[in-house]
């Protein structure tokens, strides 16, 4: 079977289990029989590296069909094929017909929806069909987002993403409609040699970059990904952003770009990194909080990808590839550990009814499957070897130090680069320890935290699943160098080269090394205590008295230093009740991260305009006498401006 | 045979030379307080004492607290592997590893931090708070460092970076990465090992809750750690990498020492500073770095 057989599997595999909606078995076969298909053939295409070209002569919207598979797509279908798969098996006992009755059947249809319309936008090469499907991914994603519409939060973060995606379209109208306009066709393709389109990549950029989550244009992000049942969270996280990233890495490869392009991104990449794991420390909220990650690592990817288009404006220089590498296998491995950390997350809500992180504690216990799966994804999103996050960070790492050592241009700005993403790793390690410690370890601190069961087996399986596809890229990068190297081509030609420039075997042996050792060391330690002989005893608590789990140290107390050190960004507040006199009745403190853009430069900004409207609205009123002296008024301009501007 | 030789040698002597350090500081400070001192060997006494000792654990503990020490101790061994002996080079040098040796050591710090929550006791978690905050100061220094080394030498191996000498930033550069070495082992000013007071302490409170074989091999991966860093800032200064191998191994034993003796005085002289004030002074050390970079980005000629 080619690859365009297989797509038309995934499509009707799809499709048939949006109208199999009502019938939840059905659907579930359906759609991973669909997922499967879109997998094997994308990796059909990376395999081979023949690019499949479909047109047909079925016209919409007055243009022809044209599907296109190339390096690029297939790259990213992959994910999506795995992410879905694995959302579609874990949404079958997380979101059930029976917990919830009303939005179930209606939530896997919007799901298909989202999958199928993803599949097409990384299909399409018609401007025209990209706009149509990209619209209705974003409308699927909506629905997705406000599925639990009795809350309102879901609602307000569900509308929240509907304005911003929507301030997207209209940037990628203009876009393609300008492109249309200047080359005379709705097809798209590859068209470095029209210096003229540069120009367009910003609008490029403000569109693809709201719908990746780029600081500051996140603002949607935070809520959405929180409210969102979470294997949506998933999916939202591990794909959709990753869908702004795949314009960008398309048109920045199919069009010229200004040569200011990769500065710029490679600024707003450093940006994000940096800000967005700051804010992620600020939070209480553990879904909350990985959707900021998904900022940070939206930041690396776009360091990556920055620093590949300056490399390519400066005559394709090799740590261009490096950095463009990192950045493209940084785009599999955050879409991997992050749609594994929010099921677990999931688990987490599913048993405890809480994302309020400072109310649980010590859920190893009766989830020991999946605090150990959240530690492996925490080990992985922190960056730290033998894991998938160190080998792309490594790539990015290496591309920015051979660019140091090259003391060309770029030089200066990947030293700052280099910096800001040895800094992004240590918080990100600061919040992950954050994260597992307050959760996973320790005692309960609420009563919620101490009924809990763990998640069954169509839950866990995606979890594992995930998360072996993070050891395995960890372990044996080598094996998926490839791919890397079939979608940089399709990037930028000058780029293909089968063999990489780094080390990957190298470094996969030394992974494979470390993972024996320390599984060696780990179980060769256990038995020397269990030799020696174990006692229990409390906690040691210095000799007071009476400890009790609330005293353990919690989420904000935590990260209280480094939110400390970014104040002037976070601005959180604080309300506290000190204890006062010799018995004190009642002491409080309580501590919240706002959203700084959202609440003090987009908000203020919106509500400034109402109030101008409001004022403009009291002109008409509906009184005819004044609307007789505002023609009054307008005659006598009129009549002023011909005396005054001589009878021409 | 002979790779499997040079790696069993040098594993040998950098897990039996390790405990040395901790004996030599705390010698030094008895000697400028006029004590006699524990003897120098003190640390391997303990050691061998702990292996034998029973363990008592937590009843609010997982497995990660014992499993947590071990990965740490590990990934430090590892990274100390990565670390070239003057010209005899490192027993595994790929480029790149520099980072992964930066990563190594973050590893083990994630890994001891989990421990310590494990416990649910609010004073290893104000320690692990303090680890992994001031950690993030301490790696902007250790990066920038390597980022003076690769400028230096356009190499991205570790081998390659620390055989010739920092040049003209050298002591930039050896100070901003002894601030690094006291950060990142918790020496006076910014955390007092001696302290019996937990709500003060970083490194230390956040194993109060270790004992037997698990504390064994905390105490052993520190010394480690330790050594390691002394053995970087020496070879990152001085071109041992040039010298032939028995002056070279000769130099760095005897700079080993003298970094030693030096955190030991640094210890007796200076008292520990406020908890404000460590973030201060770790960012002077990651400016030293830093001037240490411009000066051999002018120092090369392009």
């Amino acid at each position: 079977m080619t690859p365009g057989w297989l797509l038309l599997v995934a499509g009707v595999g799809l499709a048939a289990g949006i109208s199999a909606f009502k019938l939840p078995r059905v659907w579930l076969a359906a759609t991973l029989a669909g997922a499967a298909a879109a997998f094997a053939a994308a990796v059909w295409m990376l395999a081979t590296g023949a690019v499949w070209d479909w047109q047909l002569d079925f016209i919409i919207g007055g243009e022809k069909l044209h599907l296109q598979l190339d390096g690029i797509s297939a790259f990213f279908l992959i994910l999506l094929s795995i992410l879905g798969g694995a959302g579609t098996l874990y949404s079958s006992e997380y979101w059930t017909d029976k917990m919830h009755p009303d939005s179930a059947p209606a939530g896997r249809a919007w799901w298909n929806g989202l999958l199928l319309n993803m599949g097409f936008v990384l299909l399409c090469a018609n401007g025209l069909h990209f706009l149509i499907v990209w619209e209705l991914f974003t409308v699927c994603a909506y629905f997705l987002i406000s599925l639990e519409r009795q809350r309102p939060e879901a609602r307000a973060a569900g509308w929240l993403y509907f304005a911003a995606s929507h301030v997207a379209t209209l940037c990628l109208f203009a876009f393609f409609a300008l492109l249309a306009a200047r080359t005379g066709s709705w097809e798209l393709g590859p068209m470095r040699e029209h210096r003229e389109l540069a120009p367009l990549f910003w609008l490029a950029l403000v569109g693809f970059g709201i719908k990746a989550g780029i600081f500051p244009l996140h603002i949607w992000l935070p809520s959405a990904h929180a409210n969102a049942p979470s294997h949506v969270s998933a999916i939202m996280s591990g794909m959709a952003i990753k869908m702004g990233i795949y314009g960008l890495v398309r048109f920045t490869g199919w069009l010229p770009a200004p040569d200011s392009a990769g500065w710029v991104v490679a600024a707003l990449g450093v940006i994000s990194a940096v800000l967005g794991v700051a804010f992620a420390l600020g939070q209480h909220d553990l879904k909350r909080l990985l959707a900021y990650h998904s900022v940070e690592n939206i930041g690396i990817i776009l360091i990556g990808l920055g620093f590949a288009m300056i490399a390519v404006s400066h005559g394709n220089a090799a740590w261009g590839q490096l950095a463009l590498a990192g950045a493209l296998l940084h785009v599999w491995n955050h879409g991997l550990f992050k749609a594994l950390l929010f099921l677990g997350a999931g688990s987490v809500l599913h048993a405890t009814g809480t994302r309020e992180m400072s109310r649980l504690g010590g859920l190893w216990r009766a989830m020991p499957w999946t605090g150990s799966l959240f530690a492996l994804g925490a080990t992985a999103i922190a960056g730290l070897p033998p894991l998938n996050g160190f080998v792309s960070e490594w790539l990015v790492y290496l591309g920015l130090f051979d660019a140091v050592s090259a003391r060309g241009h770029a030089a200066f700005a990947a030293i700052l680069a280099v910096i800001a993403l040895g800094v992004t790793g240590a918080l990100a390690l600061a919040c992950f320890v954050k994260v597992c410690g307050v959760v996973f370890l320790g005692l309960p601190r609420t009563e919620i935290a101490e009924h809990v069961h763990e998640c069954g087996w169509r839950m866990r399986l995606p979890m594992l699943a995930l998360g072996a596809a993070c050891v395995a890229i960890g372990l044996a990068p080598i094996l998926f160098w490839p791919a890397l190297a079939t979608a940089a081509a399709a990037w930028q030609p000058g780029l293909a080269n089968a063999l990489p420039s780094a080390p990957l075997v190298m470094l996969g042996a030394f992974h494979l090394a470390l993972a024996a050792l320390v599984i060696l060391a780990a179980i060769f330690l256990w038995r020397r205590v269990k030799q020696n002989g174990v006692s229990r005893e409390g906690t040691w608590d210095c000799g007071y008295a009476a400890p009790t789990a609330r005293m353990q140290y919690t989420a904000g107390s935590f990260a209280g230093i480094i939110t400390g050190w970014f104040d002037w960004i976070l601005r959180p507040q604080r309300h506290a009740h000190l204890p006062k006199g010799n018995f004190p009745a009642h002491a409080d403190f309580v501590e919240h991260t706002p959203e700084t853009v959202l609440e003090n430069i987009v908000e203020p900004t919106g509500s400034l305009v109402m109030r101008v409207s409001m004022a403009v609205r009291h002109l008409q009123h509906g009184r005819v006498q004044s609307y007789i002296f505002y023609l009054l008024l307008g005659l006598v301009a009129l009549a002023i401006l011909a005396v005054m501007g001589g009878a021409k | 045979m002979i790779v499997a030789l040079d790696i069993f040698l040098r594993l040998a002597a950098w897990l039996l030379l390790a405990p040395l350090l901790p004996g030599i500081i705390n010698k030094v400070k008895a000697w400028v307080a006029g004590r006699r001192g524990p003897p120098v060997l003190q640390l391997y006494f303990d050691l061998a004492k702990l292996w034998r000792k029973g363990v008592v654990l937590s009843t609010a503990v997982s497995p990660a607290h014992v499993i947590g020490p071990a990965v740490a101790w590990v990934a430090i061994i590892v990274a100390a592997l990565l670390l070239p002996i003057g010209p005899a080079g490192a027993s595994l040098s790929f480029r790149g590893d520099a980072l992964l040796f930066v990563y190594l050591l973050a590893f083990a710090r994630f890994c001891i931090a989990l421990a310590a929550l494990d416990t649910g006791s609010a004073f290893e978690g104000m320690g692990v708070a303090r680890e992994v905050s001031y950690a993030v100061l301490s790696e902007a220094a250790i990066i920038t460092a390597l980022l003076t080394l690769c400028v230096q030498t356009s190499s991205v191996a570790l081998a390659t970076m620390l055989a010739p000498s920092a040049g003209a930033g050298a002591a930039l550069l050896a100070a901003g990465l002894f601030g690094v070495l006291l950060a990142e082992n918790c020496r006076v000013p910014f955390d007092d090992p001696n302290t019996h007071l937990e709500l003060t302490m970083i490194h230390e409170v956040m194993v109060l809750d270790h004992s037997g074989p698990p504390l064994a091999a905390i105490l052993h991966g520190a010394s480690l750690k330790l050594l390691l860093f002394a053995v970087l800032l020496t070879e990152a200064v001085l071109p041992l990498g040039k010298l032939s191998l028995l002056p070279a191994i000769g130099a760095l034993l005897a700079s080993v020492f003298v970094v030693t003796i030096a955190i030991g005085l640094v210890e007796s002289l200076l008292a520990r500073l406020a908890f404000r004030r460590v973030p201060l002074l770790l960012t002077t050390a990651f400016l030293f770095c830093l001037f240490a970079l411009l000066v051999a980005w002018k120092g090369v000629a392009p």
